[in-house]
This record gives C-alpha cells, structure tokens and sequence, in this order.
C-alpha cells in the first residue's frame, strides 16, 4: 500500500488487540525507510510502542530510531502541561491579587471530568496544525474505535460550542454599544476591543485549522487494521461507515494475522476454512476500499527485526 | 450652561431613558445566559468546553460577583473565589 506514503497524517485504529500499534510502528518503519521524517504519536492509554522498538518512549518527542521520532501521550501530563501553560499565559496580564485567584480558580476546574480528553485533543491539535513543518508523516496510534472517533469529531463540536459563546459574546458587546449610543458617549461607540472575545475566536480559528486539515482526504487518512474474525470485521464496519458519516478518508484496510497456506491438521484446516469465510466476507464488505493482507508469523511481533517483515508486507504484501 | 444640561437630560429622560433600561435588562439577560454557558459546571451541566474556558476566567472575575448575586447566590458557589 505504497498510497499511504503519500499522506500527511495517518490514523491507525481497530478493535483491542488486532495489531494497531503493530502496523503503526511498521508504517512508521516503512516512511522512515523512504527517507522521510516520522512522528510516531501513540494516543492508546495502554502504550506499548516502546516495547515494539524496544527502546524506551517518552511523554515528550525524541528520536526512538534513525528517522523516527516517538511520542506515547499521557493525558494526566497533557492537562497538568495545558494548566501550567494557560498561568503563564495570563501572568502578565493580571494583577497578583487577582492572579492567586485566578490560579486556585484554574487549578479546580483542571480536575473537572473530562479534561484530560481534551488536553489529549489539544496536543494532538498542536501536532496537526503545528508539527508537519518538521515532520514528513505523522503516524497516530489510536485507542480502540470508540475513544479515536470521538478525539476526531472533537474539533467540530468544540468549534460549534466556542462558536455559540462567541456568538453571545458578540451580542452582549453590541448591546453594550447600543446603550453607550443612548447615552450619547460618543467616545466609546467604537467597539471596544474584548479579551474574551480575542480569546475565543483564536481558539476557534485552531479547532477550525484542525477540522480542515482532518478532513482533507488527499492529506489525512486513516488505515482501519482487523482480523478476520467475526467482531474485529463487524467493528470495523461500524467504524468505517461513522469515519464516512463524519467525513474522514478511510484510505485503506489491513487485514492481520492471515493464516499460512502450507498448514496441515484437522484443526489448522477447520480454521483456514472458517478464516476463508470471513475473508470473502471482508472482501464483499469492504470492496470499496483498499485491502492487505498480512500473514499470521511462526512467533509473536516485537522488535525491529519482526517489525520489518510486517513492513515489507505493508508497502508490497498482498492486496485486493 | 448648567440650564441647558438640565433640559438636555430632561429631554433625555422623556424620549430614552425607558428605552436604555430596557437595553439594559436585556443586556444583563443576555450576560447571564453567557455566564451560564462559561460556568455550566456549577449547576452541575456538562461543559465540553470548560478546559479551554480556563484561559478566559481570570476576565471574568468580576463580572462572576455581579452574576452570582443576580442569581440568587449572596455567596459564591465557588468557595475559593476572591468575591464574598
């Protein structure tokens, strides 16, 4: 599948445990392989990248490869880093007395449910809008289906709720006006510039940047890894058809853990049988997009040696 | 001069006052419901939002006595907030 080269930024997702970090790590391997700079991001709570290239990851990039940079996300991290940045954002622009305030203020509201995902998204939205100067490719490992789809609708529905504040923002400050122009103070009927306003528009403008560049389907793609087994296969349809519904390029499927021809035994013939099944059901499911196949191997995939088998297969294995 | 002010405000009076305290009401109606949708936590609403509001609290401290009182709250419902 040499076409994901082409790509900016790579999605890999699936159902726990059919090898997304896998063939992540491969794709990563493969680009770098071509002489381009990867950014190897794994979102998945539980990482294991490190283990694949057995060689340490951080919370923070550094090279973990020749070529290859490698990043595992901690969401405590991610909101303890968002926090801190936000109180040296207003540091300047307050007064001491009100800055403790606003301090204790922030600090409470960093332990709301629900930060964490989205300082996770704002890291991530950092790295789509902020990183692909130095990148070539960025490749995300994702958690499983359901937390990744909801990282990707994310931009909208912050952008749609910033948009409403905003929006009322607006309309407070132009009734503010209003009421300066009855009052005949004609020096202010100038709108006033509004820090809140300032802070929210920036804010939606990024999330704006970030939708765009999700949902440019020659720069943004998201490779669906399954097994041929029956909930990886009905998993990733689901998935495939919530990706179309919120306009995000499925730009190709791999297919893990093919069983080998040259098996022999009753048991290993039962499920070549029943793989076959599910392999021309995959091919009926999936016929409009992009199929690999990767063979199952005689051991476990760790370490750079396995690492390259798989992405050999990825770039020229068995397709269609 | 000072005569002239006064009929000035007279006139005033009679013609917008009625009318800018109607601007007003609305204005504070209006700032409320923005209030509500920055701290929709308090009244125990999810805000998807809310982390990326942190950076726009600090502006609103004052604003946030004001409101709190028109809510009905003589106290802050946010117990380590500057105001009462």
């Amino acid at each position: 599948m040499r076409e994901l080269l082409k790509k900016r930024i790579l999605f890999f997702g699936g159902k726990g445990g059919v090898g997304k970090t896998t063939c992540a790590s491969a794709m990563a391997l493969a680009a770098s392989r071509e002489g381009k700079k990867v950014l190897l991001v794994s979102t998945d709570p539980a990482h294991s990248t490190s283990d694949i290239f057995e060689h340490p990851f951080d919370r923070e990039e550094r090279e973990v490869y020749p070529g290859i940079t490698g990043i595992e996300l901690d969401a405590d991290y991610e909101a303890r880093r968002y926090v801190d940045n936000v109180k040296g954002q207003i540091a300047s622009l307050f007064s001491p007395a009100i800055l403790k305030e606003a301090e204790r203020q922030i600090e409470l509201a960093a332990t709301m449910p629900g930060v964490e995902e989205v300082a996770l998204f704002d890291r991530m939205s950092d790295m789509i809008v902020g990183r692909l100067e130095e990148y070539d490719l960025i490749v995300f490992d994702t958690a499983p289906t359901g937390h990744t789809l909801r990282l990707l609708r994310m931009p909208e529905l912050m952008a749609s709720w910033i948009e409403a504040l905003s929006k009322r923002r607006k309309a407070l400050l132009s009734l503010n006006q209003d009421i300066d122009r009855v009052r005949l103070v004609r020096q202010s009927v100038e709108a006033p510039s509004d820090p809140i306003l300032a802070t929210l528009e920036q804010r939606k403008e990024k999330l704006e940047q970030v939708r765009i560049r999700l949902m440019q389907h020659n720069f943004t793609g998201f490779v669906l890894v399954m097994i041929p087994e029956r909930l990886p296969i009905e998993e990733s349809a689901r998935a495939s058809e919530m990706l179309r519904d919120a306009n995000v390029n499925v730009c190709g499927i791999l297919v893990n853990r093919i069983l080998p021809d040259n098996l022999e035994g009753g048991f290993y013939q039962a499920r070549r049988q029943q793989e076959q099944v599910y392999q021309d059901e995959i091919r009926r499911r999936f016929s409009g997009y992009p199929l690999t196949w990767i063979p199952q191997f005689e051991t476990d995939v760790y370490g750079l040696k396995n690492l390259e088998r798989i992405s050999r297969h990825l770039m020229d294995g068995r397709v269609g | 001069m000072q005569f002239r002010e006064s009929i000035g405000e007279f006139f005033y009076g009679m013609a917008l006052a009625g009318y800018e305290k109607r601007l007003r009401e609305q204005f504070m109606e209006l700032n409320d419901l923005f209030m509500l949708l920055c701290f929709m936590e308090l009244v125990g609403l999810p805000n998807p939002a809310s982390l990326y509001l942190l950076e726009i609290y600090p502006y609103f401290l004052e604003e946030f006595h004001m409101w709190h009182r028109r809510m009905g709250m003589d106290r802050s419902p946010l117990g380590n907030m500057p105001c009462c």
